[in-house]
């Protein structure tokens, strides 16, 4: 009897266990190669250099973006190493590629994974696409080449999947090095054919920073320049857009540097407004009902107070560098940059707001991604229409992380994470 | 005291390069006992009479031709106290940083004058060659020299390089031959006619600069080349002495690649393709004169013009952004120092430095700044009966103007204060100093596109200094040690951090450091008619503590980042007739990188440098071979993480002097 009972809570505490799993891309710093994943537990990191960990080997420098494609893999842009870094669920390589330099953003529809890029090349199963401004690369998980892209403004950044369709906000942030300026547009792809559907100008330039997505709807930054243009958050209505109504989106006098995607469907949103000029911020923290911004054209659906003590605890931490809300449990997020030469930290709230603790994570914690809770009977992911197969991780694969097939007679392959030399 | 000083490095020169050698270390020396000995007689005397109150190290004749050095860096890291930070290779950048104050607060003198960059305030060491240099001495604080211009008060520490003055016709060529495809040719010539002296002095150097490396961890084995780490330079500089006028020009210029830091890839497709290049000039001259007996005057004057772009604007750039970037830089300098001696025992002086710098770049949102620095100081040096003091009061004004929309910064008008106090007994000396001293934001600092920010406030330091030092000299044996005990405070430090709730970044004062530590060096030399022997030896012990926030338990009172607690350094050098052998030891202990993980540290390493030269004379000609190993034990070691230093790597010269 006693044996069954134990057995018993053995088997709850199985199920149980689990359930706040957050895997968070420590950016390092630029040219350190020191990018690292911290992956956190139910109130515990239980590593801060989890793909070292599991990988025996480093990640790269200033990972960017992490995101789910499906029940067994997840993609990771590692910007400056100029590798996608693809990963299953428990952290272990499984091939990469380096086809996208200087990748940005991610999104995905099950079956590809599209990336935005800041380069002027991609490599493709056609060979090397060129491109005068920046694209949007469509990556097929089942072989992880690119198959097909499309160019689109200058140096793209934040990407959505809706739809069928790729909403893309192009930033054109190399304006201060190069020869043009910023860009006002947000594109929209057909992601079946990869072809410009048409740009939509939202008058707001420099539309820069993580991109966070409601359904219809799209939260995208805009920092303005820093100088003679204040910083400001566009809302975008992507079905509008696709109807083709001129109305399509607001624009409201917040900054949202970093914003999420909360349980209910409103945007949670941190950011400042600053100038060279004054050298002054304007803080906000804010968050914002879509629908009703849309509605009233931006006269309503921003609320100035945040769950809980949120609001207080996040004006108390020294540099915010990411918000998250798990989207399987609603619990919040944070980061905090802190120094920049000393390790950041994460803070975790209820739903509720209920300040839960903070932990010491990497350098520059910005980006997260929820696994589903162990033992749930969902896993969160909406968008299954055709699932790839899960890639195996002992597969053989060549230096651009591409599977091998066969062993080849000759040269150099990667097997089970190690390089092998083949006279 | 200075005519003394100045005469006896001349005639130490002179005498020790048997008037051709380019002396940058690579072994020209004829090693003749007789201008050995005349070297050291001369230098000690000039020592003793003028550096004791003030800490200083010196690097000259033998003992410099002795290191394996290509550039000033290379000398200097062998003081106490020094820190240097290199990005390795040949073009690598390299500055060096004297007791955690930063590289902005070494000032680097060339006789006298500084040199300066006006956008970002730190000189790369790596551009200047000791070819042309008979001394490199490092001054903790003030020199304390009678008659000194305001700007040599107005950096924390102070590097002088002081101009050779020829005794005598010579031209002098060498060519080397060195590990990573590196090519250089030299030519030195010097003359001395009625008075006047000069030499002119030219180098060319080409590196490919492609050093192996290897990282290997637990999570990596990383092994490569170093790509897109060439540099190509040449440099072209002159002097004309004569009495109490000196002149010296300069020119260099380079082009580089810039090789970036050492990241994952997957292949060698996306390299760095950032190229820089230089183009540096300038002409200065300083006359000195003393009349009336008790009265000193000096006047200095300088032109300065940069030049400096950086290009990744190529077809082959795919990933990162195509940058074309130019910058112009002007600098004019004038300085007016008098000094007085009322009564032997007491000696006053004054100065007034006024210096006109331009910067001009095509960045976006960036206009031509101006800035009108002026300084003057008052500074009174008394001794008696072995009782020495010193004293001085520093006032700076800084004005910019500026056409970019920003605005220019509020004028900076700041006094600052410095004393020095010894007691000689025998050949003993016991000195106490401090000084306050700061360091102005830099244009870069307060104007650079998107980082600057012109509310900026001044970075300060506070020097504390307890020190004794002993000499003993014989005929055949000089033996010196000193041992200095500090404590440095540095306050509103200026840094680049990102800015709050925006992904960009701006320089900021932030940061508070205190350091505590010792300098102790010791150095003897023996000699008899055919053997040579001379052992340097430098130490540094130093607790920096970063005292910024105290609610920080990940920062406060940690070590400052790149700091080592334990370094040290020995050089020996052994001469038997035509033979010299030195050998030079360098112990950087560990220092963290970054505070975030115990991980992030930088590993100590032992560093070995070994120089072998054969000289001879033939038929009134000087043929000597040098062959240089650096980095015997072939250590990976690295200043800055991700940079790699090259391994061991060769060197084989040959020079000819008539």
């Amino acid at each position: 009897m006693k044996k069954l009972i134990l057995l018993l809570i053995c088997s709850i505490a199985a199920t149980m266990r689990g359930q706040e799993r957050i895997i968070l891309l420590n950016e390092g710093n630029w040219q350190a190669d020191n990018g690292k994943i911290t992956y956190f537990e139910d109130g515990e990191v239980v590593s801060n250099q989890w793909f070292r960990d599991v990988n025996k080997r480093k990640l790269g420098d200033t990972p960017n973006d992490i995101i789910q494609i499906n029940d067994s893999l997840i993609a990771i842009t590692v910007n400056w190493s100029n590798i996608i870094q693809f990963i299953s669920p428990d952290g272990k390589r499984v091939a990469e590629t380096e086809d996208v330099p200087n990748n940005r953003k991610l999104a995905t529809d099950g079956r590809y994974v599209y990336v935005s890029s800041y380069g002027h090349e991609c490599g493709t199963i056609h060979g090397f696409d060129t491109f005068t401004r920046g694209y949007v690369a469509k990556i097929d998980i089942q072989t992880f080449e690119v198959v097909a892209t499309c160019e689109v403004g200058y140096e793209p950044e934040g990407i959505a999947y809706y739809k069928g369709y790729l909403f893309v906000a192009n930033t054109g942030g190399y304006s201060f090095q190069e020869d043009h300026d910023y860009e006002t547009t947000v594109s929209i792809i057909n992601a079946e054919t990869m072809q410009l559907e048409k740009n939509i100008d939202t008058g707001q330039i420099n539309l820069y920073g993580k991109l966070s997505q409601s359904g219809r709807y799209l939260c995208i930054n805009s920092p303005g320049d820093y100088y003679d243009v204040p910083a400001a958050t566009v809302i975008f209505d992507c079905d509008k857009a696709l109807d083709g109504g001129d109305d399509c989106f607001v624009v409201l006098e917040y900054a949202s540097t970093y914003s999420c995607t909360m349980l209910d469907g409103n945007f949670l949103a941190i950011g400042a407004r600053f100038s060279y000029y004054t050298n002054e911020y304007q803080f906000n923290y804010v968050v914002i009902d879509p629908r009703e911004v849309m509605l009233t054209e931006g006269g309503g659906g921003v609320n100035e107070s945040l769950p809980g003590t949120m609001l207080d605890d996040l004006k108390a931490i020294g540099m915010p560098y990411g918000v998250y809300v798990n989207p399987y449990t609603g619990y919040i997020y944070a980061t905090d940059a802190g120094s920049f030469a000393a390790a950041g930290a994460l803070m975790q709230w209820s739903p509720e707001g209920v300040f839960l603790g903070r932990h010491k994570v990497y350098i520059n914690p910005a980006h997260f991604l929820a696994l589903p809770p162990h033992g749930a009977d969902f896993t969160g992911i909406e968008q299954t229409a055709d699932r790839g197969k899960p890639a195996k991780a002992d597969g053989r694969f060549d230096l651009q992380g591409r599977p091998a097939g066969m062993t080849p007679a000759r040269g150099i392959y990667i097997h089970s994470g190690k390089k092998i030399y083949k006279h | 005291m200075l005519a003394a000083a100045l005469t006896g490095a001349a005639l130490a020169v002179s005498a020790a390069s048997g008037g051709m050698a380019p002396g940058d270390g690579t072994g020209l020396l004829a090693a003749g006992a007789d201008s050995v000995r005349l070297l050291q007689e001369v230098t000690v005397a000039a020592r003793r009479s003028v550096r004791t109150m003030a800490t200083s190290q010196t690097l000259q004749g033998e003992e410099l031709r002795a290191l394996s050095s290509t550039s000033v860096a290379d000398a200097l890291k062998y003081f106490a106290g020094v820190q240097i930070k290199d990005y390795g290779g040949l073009g690598g950048l390299k500055t060096i940083n004297v007791r955690s104050l930063g590289a902005q607060h070494v000032g680097v003198y060339v006789d006298g004058i500084r040199i300066t960059n006006a956008q970002n305030g730190t000189v790369d060491l790596g551009k200047f060659s000791l070819s042309a240099m008979e001394s490199v001495s490092l001054f903790n604080a003030n020199k304390l020299d009678v008659c000194q211009s305001a700007s040599e008060f107005a950096s924390g520490a102070t590097v002088y390089l002081h101009t050779r003055r020829p005794a005598g016709d010579s031209l002098a060529v060498q060519v080397r031959r060195a590990s990573f495809t590196t090519f250089m040719a030299k030519v030195n010539a010097q003359f001395e006619r009625g008075g006047w002296s000069g030499f002119v002095d030219g180098e060319w150097t080409d590196s490919r600069g492609d050093y192996p490396f290897r990282y290997r961890s637990e999570h990596e084995d990383t092994v490569g080349r170093r790509t897109n780490s060439d540099i190509r330079y040449g440099r072209v500089e002159g002097a004309l002495f004569r009495g109490g006028f000196s002149s010296h020009i300069y020119y260099y210029d380079s082009e580089r690649g810039c090789p970036g830091g050492i990241v994952r890839r997957l292949s060698d497709k996306y390299v760095n393709v950032g190229r820089e290049w230089d183009r540096d000039f300038f002409v200065q001259a300083s006359y000195q004169a003393q009349f009336a007996e008790r009265h000193q005057v000096k006047l200095n004057a300088k032109y300065t013009n940069e030049y400096l772009r950086y290009c990744t604007d190529y077809p082959e750039n795919h990933n990162t952004a195509r940058v074309n970037n130019h910058y112009h830089q002007q600098d004019g300098y004038g300085a007016l120092c008098y000094a007085f001696a009322p009564w032997s025992w007491l000696s006053l002086s004054a100065s007034y430095d006024v210096r006109y710098s331009k910067l001009s770049a095509d960045l976006k949102k960036f206009d031509d700044v101006l800035r009108l620095d002026q300084k003057q100081v008052v500074a009174a040096k008394a001794s008696w009966q072995g009782l020495q003091a010193a004293a001085s009061l520093l006032h700076q004004h800084y004005h910019d103007a500026t056409f970019a929309h920003v605005g220019a910064a509020d004028p900076l008008d700041r006094w600052t204060p410095a004393l020095s106090l010894a007691y000689t007994q025998g050949g003993l000396t016991l000195r106490a100093w401090y000084k306050k001293i700061f360091r102005a934001p830099t244009l870069n600092d307060l104007y650079y596109t998107q980082v600057g920010n012109r509310n900026l406030k001044p970075e300060y330091t506070k020097q504390l200094n307890l020190g004794a030092e002993y000499h003993f000299d014989s005929p055949r044996w000089n033996v010196s040690a000193q041992a200095d005990v500090y404590q440095n405070k540095i306050e509103n430090r200026i840094v680049c951090l990102p800015l709050k709730g925006t992904y960009t970044w701006s320089m900021m004062n932030y940061g508070y450091t205190f350091c505590r530590g010792v300098n102790a060096t010791a150095q003897g030399r023996y000699q008899t008619d055919d053997w040579f022997f001379s052992l340097l030896t430098s130490l540094t012990w130093q607790r920096d503590l970063n005292r910024t926030d105290p609610d920080d338990a990940d920062t406060y009172d940690k070590s400052i980042c790149y700091s080592p607690t334990l370094s040290s350094g020995i050089t020996s050098v052994i001469g038997w007739r035509n033979l010299q052998l030195s050998t030079s030891y360098l112990y950087v202990g560990e220092r963290m990188w970054s505070y975030a993980d115990p991980d992030d540290v930088l590993k100590p390493y032992h560093n070995i440098d070994m120089k072998l030269t054969y000289s001879r004379l033939m038929n009134k000609t000087n043929w000597s071979v040098c062959l240089e190993v650096c980095d015997l034990l072939d250590k990976q070691y690295e200043h800055i993480p991700r940079y790699p230093m090259p391994g061991r790597n060769y060197k084989l010269t040959l020079s000819l002097g008539i």
